[in-house]
């Protein structure tokens, strides 16, 4: 007995087993983070069913978009009409789907725009520094010292009131706050001792950036894009609600809300679900960026 | 009657991984006019077993057992239990700290806050632990400054922690440490983060007032070099717990714990043939959430036996102030701790 | 040090200035010259900011010296273009101090290894796969670490990792710059060792910046010791460090803490007075005159040349050649003359 407690241990039997972490790839860890936050996958959950009632939606429905029914004007909702008429007689269900499709639209084209634009010239902007940085910066600046709505009118007097061009007028300001925000990042990812190494391991510009400085800013960048959504939606409606949006048959939320505005008063319903569909995405965006922030944080225990 | 004594003291903490059992069940002794050195590497928990002592634990650590004299009076956190209690222990520490115990830190630049004169953070301590006017607090701090070698503190006085340089910031914090006549000082990794002449600098400082002054001082470090001459005594920490125990002369020539010899080994050593290879110590430091009870040093240790990954081992006493905790030493006592069918077997 | 060998790797006269604000400098470099053999461990030691790690980052070619010379294995690298050095990257590499901010958090271990292999082309990917086992066991971690991240290693581990991916290129001469100053002390030699198997195998040259003077003796060959931005003293390593000639060298050998309290008690300690001045404004003549008690006005006027003596270079007045006949009339060596 004794001697098998005191029996010297070989080295393969020493338990120096690598004191790992519990092993989880970032995506993972971020995956988990996010799945244990119960307001982000609520929110998820809902944009989800936003987003494929909005594609799928209106083909389900016995009425299109643009149907007029003048017999059947400003209706209560019924079994037929679930959301009621508007005072043309357009079922007003379809239209607000329909309008998810403008206003998602417009949100996820800014984001994309705001993703390429921002990520490249803020990577650029830090990573070279100097004098180019100070040059880019410095338009950035005048870019952004006239303000966005004065873009957005002279685009529509240019091209016209459409889809296109409210895009055009978001897109043209949005990804500055993105550059802006991933500049800072490259800036400081730079002064890393890993970018010295690739450095000195030969790596060339364009790797550096992407391979190692763009890959560490994913956290940022994601917490922004999840952000500019709601944003771009909600500038798209109120430039509609303005009046200087997209124009009737066609529908967005803000649109919606404009045209039912002039019967406020006496159908005040019409207004309330364009708003509610704009809140409930608004919402969930925002608890899917902020449960993005927290899985994201680099700061947060490894 | 030791000044300070600590008896079991257990530390947790609450982490999204698991419990961390961070110091498991330490004893501490320092005496008046005594250095002690507690020497471990990151993650021995070293710092831990002190911020316990000082009731400075994050928010998510607790000290789960454990008796803690001070100067005859049970400071121990384990007493306070419901959230008054627990008030009453804080408000209890606030006075004890920084007037009774206190300490000086690693890092002079993060300790002091960079927006207030330097008069004023040195005269706060004195102010609030003492009752005197500001003037006499004045008087005190410029005589403080120049007990750790300020020149001309009186011109300093308004001056802000930037326009010191690092040596002479640590030298405010000791300064800031000694202002209430401390019964015990306790040096956190003090010249860790200073270079080598003003590391000699700051040493010789330490030294001098633990010469003079007849308070406990406990200093903690990774650097044997800073041990060996400035402590009376030294405990040697490892995986959250105390390997071995000794004065200076004990742990530098007579080590008897694996883990104190492999220390000793690892560090060049220029007055023996310094072209001769050095010898690790194999492995990384035990994962403490993993670590059961077992002796916290077996994974790595040259000269582990099955008991080691099994059972933790008893203290073993060589002299008054020797002692160490190894199976190697214990081997004859073993059947206090394994009971049993194994012990029968 | 036969004559005949050519160097691997010459610094003449090497200066590197920082700009700062307001049109002032930061002297960062000053000054410096060495040469460096094959297999040959080059210590430069000095306290923070004097310029060491600018030094070694600026052999490197991070930083493009301002003037002076670098000579690698016989080609004047000084001028070359980031696309010029692209060959010489696989020959001379570095380890880094902070194993923590050295590894990209986004990749695998065996992604960090296998990148220097990528940049250069190196093998088809199934060649590159298995050098990557092959480093990953030389430097002691287990093969089933390649799919992990760094974050879930250790300091030493990571420090592993680090001198693994430097170790794809099969470099000649690597700039350790504080590789391990951020470890445990149990930890530091693991590492120490490594790195010694390593030169003893592949006939590796290092430059080994560090402040520990103990690990520095022990691994090095030759020392240099600097302070701001000046190379004070540059010999072989038991005479600089048994012998110190420089003020600044003795002071600071006898600074650093011996492990060992018998001889540390019986230790004579030089005590510095002041620390050292700013780099953006240093003082005129020798930089360590305002702290040195063997102050004379001809070392505040000019800055020391640097004077070969006992087989070392040491900047030094003391040891300048007037000064010494000096001594030798009176019949004494400048250690008694001076420092007595």
């Amino acid at each position: 007995m004794e001697e098998k407690l005191f029996r010297k241990l070989r080295e393969d039997e020493k338990n120096d087993e690598f004191n790992a972490i519990e092993s989880r790839t970032f995506l993972q860890s971020v995956w988990k983070d996010f799945v244990g936050n119960k307001r982000a996958i609520v929110g998820s959950i809902v944009l989800i069913i936003i987003v494929l009632l909005a594609i799928f939606g209106p083909m389900f429905c016995k009425y299109t978009y643009d149907e007029q029914n003048m017999s059947l004007r400003n209706a209560s909702p019924s079994m037929d009409h679930w959301f009621g008429t508007d005072k043309m007689g357009r079922d007003i269900f379809v239209r607000v789907l329909f309008g998810a499709r403008i206003s998602l639209l417009v949100g996820f084209v800014a984001a994309l725009i705001n993703l390429i634009i921002g990520t490249i010239y803020g990577g650029i902007a830090g990573y070279v520094g100097g004098k180019i940085d100070m040059i880019m910066m410095r338009i950035v600046d005048i870019i952004y010292s006239v303000p966005s709505m004065l873009y957005i009118v002279l685009i529509m007097l240019i091209f016209g009131a459409s889809v296109t061009s409210i895009m055009i007028g978001i897109s043209i300001t949005c990804w500055i706050d993105m550059a802006r925000i991933v500049r800072q990042e490259v800036k400081s990812l730079k002064e890393q001792e890993f970018t010295m190494a690739a450095f000195v391991l030969g790596a060339s510009g364009p790797r550096i950036l992407i391979k190692h400085l763009l890959i560490n800013t994913m956290g940022p960048i994601i917490v922004t894009i999840t952000l500019m959504v709601p944003q771009a939606i909600f500038t798209e409606a109120w430039l509609s609600f303005l009046g200087v949006g997209i124009s009737a048959p066609l529908a967005s939320w803000g649109t919606l809300a404009q045209d039912a505005r002039e019967l406020i008063q006496v159908y005040p319903m019409q207004t309330v679900y364009p708003m509610i569909a704009i809140c409930i995405t608004i919402f969930s965006f925002n608890f899917i960026g902020e449960g993005l922030e927290k899985a994201l944080d680099p700061k947060k225990k490894r | 009657m030791s000044l300070l004594e600590i008896n079991h003291l257990t530390t947790e903490f609450k982490t999204a991984q698991g419990v961390v059992k961070a110091v498991r069940g330490i004893h501490y002794r320092v005496n008046k006019g005594e250095v002690l050195g507690i020497v471990g590497e990151s993650g021995s928990g070293k710092s831990v077993g002190m911020l316990s002592l000082m009731g400075l634990l994050a928010s998510n650590g607790t000290v789960t057992s454990g008796e803690i004299l001070f100067d005859g009076e049970d400071i121990s956190p384990v007493n306070y239990t419901t959230k008054k209690e627990k008030k009453e222990y804080q408000k209890k520490m606030q006075k004890i700290r920084g007037n009774d115990i206190s300490m000086i830190f690693q890092d002079p630049m993060s300790y002091l806050n960079p927006i207030v004169t330097i008069g004023k953070q040195m005269t706060e301590g004195i102010l609030y632990h003492t009752k005197c006017s500001k003037k006499e607090a004045e008087t005190r701090a410029v005589e403080l400054m120049k007990m750790v070698g300020i020149p001309a503190p009186e011109s300093r006085l308004k001056q802000y922690p930037f326009e010191f340089s690092g040596g002479m910031r640590q030298r405010i914090i000791i300064a800031i440490a000694l202002a209430c006549n401390p019964k015990l000082i306790i040096a956190d990794e003090p010249t860790t983060a200073l270079d080598v002449t003003v590391q000699a600098q700051i040493l010789d400082l330490l030294r001098n007032i633990t010469k003079e002054s007849d308070a406990g001082v406990i200093i903690i470090t990774h650097d044997l070099g800073v041990v060996a001459s400035l402590c009376d005594r030294i405990s040697i920490m490892y995986g959250g717990d105390i390997m071995e125990e000794g004065t200076v002369n004990e742990i530098f020539y007579e080590a008897k714990h694996p883990y104190t010899k492999g220390l000793l080994n690892s560090i060049a050593n220029s007055q023996v043939d310094h072209r001769e290879p050095l010898k690790p110590i194999p492995g990384t430091p035990p994962d403490l959430i993993k670590l059961k009870d077992e002796c916290p040093f077996a994974a790595r240790c040259s000269e582990a036996m099955e008991i080691c990954t099994k059972y933790n081992p008893l203290t073993t006493k060589f002299s008054d102030t020797h002692s160490c905790k190894c199976w190697m030493h214990c081997k004859d006592r073993y059947k206090e701790v394994v009971k049993g069918d194994e012990a029968h077997e | 040090m036969s004559s005949l060998v050519k160097p691997l790797v010459e610094v003449h006269n090497l200066v590197k200035n920082f700009p700062a604000n307001h049109g002032q400098f930061v002297h960062a470099v000053n000054n410096v010259s060495f040469t460096l053999e094959k297999g040959e461990t080059l210590g430069i030691v000095g306290e923070s900011g004097c310029g060491k790690s600018s030094m070694g980052r600026t052999i490197l070619k991070i930083h493009e010296p301002t003037s002076g010379k670098i000579i690698f294995d016989g080609d004047d690298i000084t001028n070359y273009s980031r696309h010029q050095m692209l060959p010489y990257r696989k020959r001379m590499q570095m380890i880094f101090q902070d194993p923590y901010a050295s590894l990209n958090p986004r990749f695998t271990v065996g992604e960090i290894i296998e990148e220097p292999m990528i940049i250069h082309k190196m093998g088809t990917e199934k060649e590159r796969k298995i050098i990557v086992q092959n480093l990953i066991e030389t430097v002691g971690l287990k093969p089933d670490h390649i799919r992990r991240y760094p974050h879930e290693f250790s300091g030493g581990q990571r420090q592993r990792i680090g001198i693994a991916r430097t170790l794809a290129l099969r470099p000649e001469f690597i700039v350790c710059d504080e590789p391990i100053s951020a470890l445990d002390v149990s930890i530091q030699a693991q590492i120490i060792n490594l790195l010694e198997k390593l030169q003893k195998e592949r006939g590796f040259s290092y430059l080994f910046i560090a402040h520990d003077l103990e690990m520095v003796h022990h691994i090095s060959h030759k020392i240099g010791v600097m302070y701001l931005g000046n190379m004070v003293e540059y010999g072989f390593s038991d005479d600089v460090y048994k012998h110190p000639l420089h003020p600044y060298t003795k002071a600071l050998i006898s600074a650093a803490p011996i492990a060992d309290p018998i001889l540390s008690r019986e230790k004579q300690r030089i005590i510095l007075e002041g620390e050292v001045p700013s780099p953006l404004n240093p003082p005129k003549g020798c930089p360590f005159a305002g702290r040195c008690k063997y102050v004379t006005k001809q070392c505040k006027k000019e800055m020391p040349k640097h004077y070969e003596y006992d087989g070392r270079k040491v900047a030094c007045n003391i040891y300048a050649p007037e000064n010494l006949e000096k001594y030798s009339q009176v019949g004494k060596t400048p250690e008694q003359a001076v420092f007595e």
